[in-house]
């Protein structure tokens, strides 16, 4: 059975220290500015009046049906068989079509590279074996990763014993490869994904450039092959009609 | 007076030459385009030709680079052509057959019109002015496929370039304008396809005096007197008839 990775986020253990962004930074080598991940803290009043704070560890969610990959136009956005989203350097352009896509603001174009970074749950550590290096140095132990299609695995038994939630709207409905314990809180209004958003130029191309080019060449083909089986047709009415009088 | 003695010649073997290799560029370009484009909200293809291109060319990577190395051999050659035998033959055929006035423009596009309509039967009494070398409905696309190469092609330059020589993140208006140009080179291409869907019909089907010139150079000086008075008169004038 192929691997489905997944990333636990446990907000109950997240001490907001901020390791985990650190050492994606040094992993990554992340210009000034940019990170691949981040905490998010969410200020809010309990039920019974008191300042309460959430924090909300986040980076790609690598959807499972990804918004980004559908957007990029060259199949520089792609994703794995195990669930990873990742972006092939040499294919992408940094036309950043795929930047308003990602309903969890996760991508942006580095300005060093020129095309886009985003978390790829460090796939070349994942692949030697390694976690990602924000669940390696997590002091609190909030971050996990691993195999959910292994049942021995530790997120797999985390899956089991604690509720999880996915960030999801009725909007932006999809399934991810990340989940969050929230110790039974709603998730806040701040950490919920943004509706799918497209460039004008994208929406141009997917909603007007290719249905008028779709109708338009099916039309003609359509058109232009009723044209010659006409054609056909009155041939042969012609040549009836030139056999009766012969006969006549 | 021979049958063969009514064969005009009208074409020489570099203009034959030029057709045909700007048809297979364009087939082969068109083909690799509609590879290129993967993503499910961009692409217009159905899913399994990007990814059955992209498999044989063992990545987009290798794709886009043919793409684009087929496109600057098509540019190449159409520009060396037009070039060296501007005199002779580019100049002459885009004065006749570009339609560029509003006037010439509303002239052509009743005679597209009144053709189209007569495969289906219908306006055949519609009149019709004599046409020359290149009929109303030839000139509209002869225009169409001559102003989209161009933008295809600077387009086409602009989206394999500038992702080379210039910083998107440093100056967001190049990216920008690498989306217009993927928008641009699109629609330009396709709106070649819908014009040369007519051109293929005519040429195989209706005209088929017209593709046996575009092999041979020849061409039928009866077929030029029924379709196009004006040039046969221009031929005879010329002592070529």
């Amino acid at each position: 059975m192929d691997k489905r990775y997944i990333m636990l986020a446990d907000i109950t253990r997240c001490i907001n220290c901020k390791a985990c962004v650190v050492a994606c930074r040094a992993e990554w080598d992340t210009p000034l500015g940019h990170s691949r991940d981040w905490v998010r803290e969410v200020e809010s009043v309990s039920a019974d009046g008191l300042p309460q704070l959430q924090l909300f560890p986040g980076r790609c969610q690598h959807c499972d049906d990804a918004p980004c990959v559908e957007s990029c136009p060259s199949g520089a956005a792609w994703k794995r068989a195990d669930g990873i989203v990742l972006v092939d350097d040499a294919l992408c352009s940094g036309c950043e079509l795929c930047v308003p896509a990602c309903p969890y603001d996760a991508r942006w174009l580095n300005p060093v590279t020129n095309t886009i970074s985003k978390c790829t749950f460090c796939q070349p550590r994942v692949d030697q074996g390694l976690a990602p290096a924000c669940v390696q140095t997590c002091v609190g132990g909030a971050l996990q990763f691993g195999d959910a299609n292994d049942p021995a695995s530790k997120v797999s038994e985390l899956l089991r014993s604690k509720e999880w939630v996915q960030l999801n709207t009725a909007e932006v409905p999809g399934a991810t490869s990340h989940y969050y314990h929230t110790g039974g809180k709603p998730l806040p209004q701040a950490v919920l994904p943004h509706p799918v958003q497209q460039h004008l130029q994208g929406t141009l191309l997917a909603g007007v450039i290719n249905p008028v080019a779709g109708i338009g060449i099916g039309g003609m083909v359509g058109a232009f092959i009723a044209a010659g089986v006409k054609k056909i047709i009155d041939r042969r009415a012609q040549r009836g009609s030139g056999k009766e009088s012969h006969h006549e | 007076m021979s049958k063969q003695s009514r064969r005009i010649h009208v074409r020489d073997a570099g203009t034959i030459r030029l057709h045909w290799f700007n048809a297979l560029c364009w087939g082969l370009l068109v083909a690799s385009g509609l590879g290129i484009l993967s993503g499910d909200f961009v692409r217009l293809a159905p899913a399994f030709w990007p990814e059955l291109l992209q498999h044989l060319f063992g990545g987009n990577a290798a794709l886009v680079l043919g793409h684009a190395m087929l496109g600057l051999v098509w540019m190449g050659g159409i520009m060396l052509f037009t070039l060296l035998r501007w005199r002779s033959t580019a100049a002459p055929f885009l004065r006749e057959v570009l339609s560029l006035t509003p006037r010439v423009v509303l002239t052509d596009l009743r005679f597209m019109v009144v053709t189209l309509a007569r495969l289906f039967g219908l306006m055949k009494h519609a009149a019709l002015p004599p046409q020359g070398r290149y009929s109303g409905a030839q000139r509209l696309l002869g225009t169409l496929i001559v102003v989209c190469s161009v933008f295809i092609a600077l387009s086409g330059l602009y989206l394999f370039f500038a992702p080379k020589l210039f910083s998107f993140a440093a100056a967001p208006l190049y990216g920008a304008l690498f989306r217009w140009a993927l928008l641009l080179h699109a629609a330009a291409v396709f709106l070649v396809l819908i014009g040369l869907v007519a051109h293929i019909y005519f040429a195989v089907v209706e005209e088929r005096e017209s593709l046996e010139s575009m092999k041979s150079g020849y061409i039928d000086a009866e077929f030029v007197h029924h379709h196009s008075p004006l040039w046969y008169e221009q031929l005879k004038r010329e002592g070529r008839v």
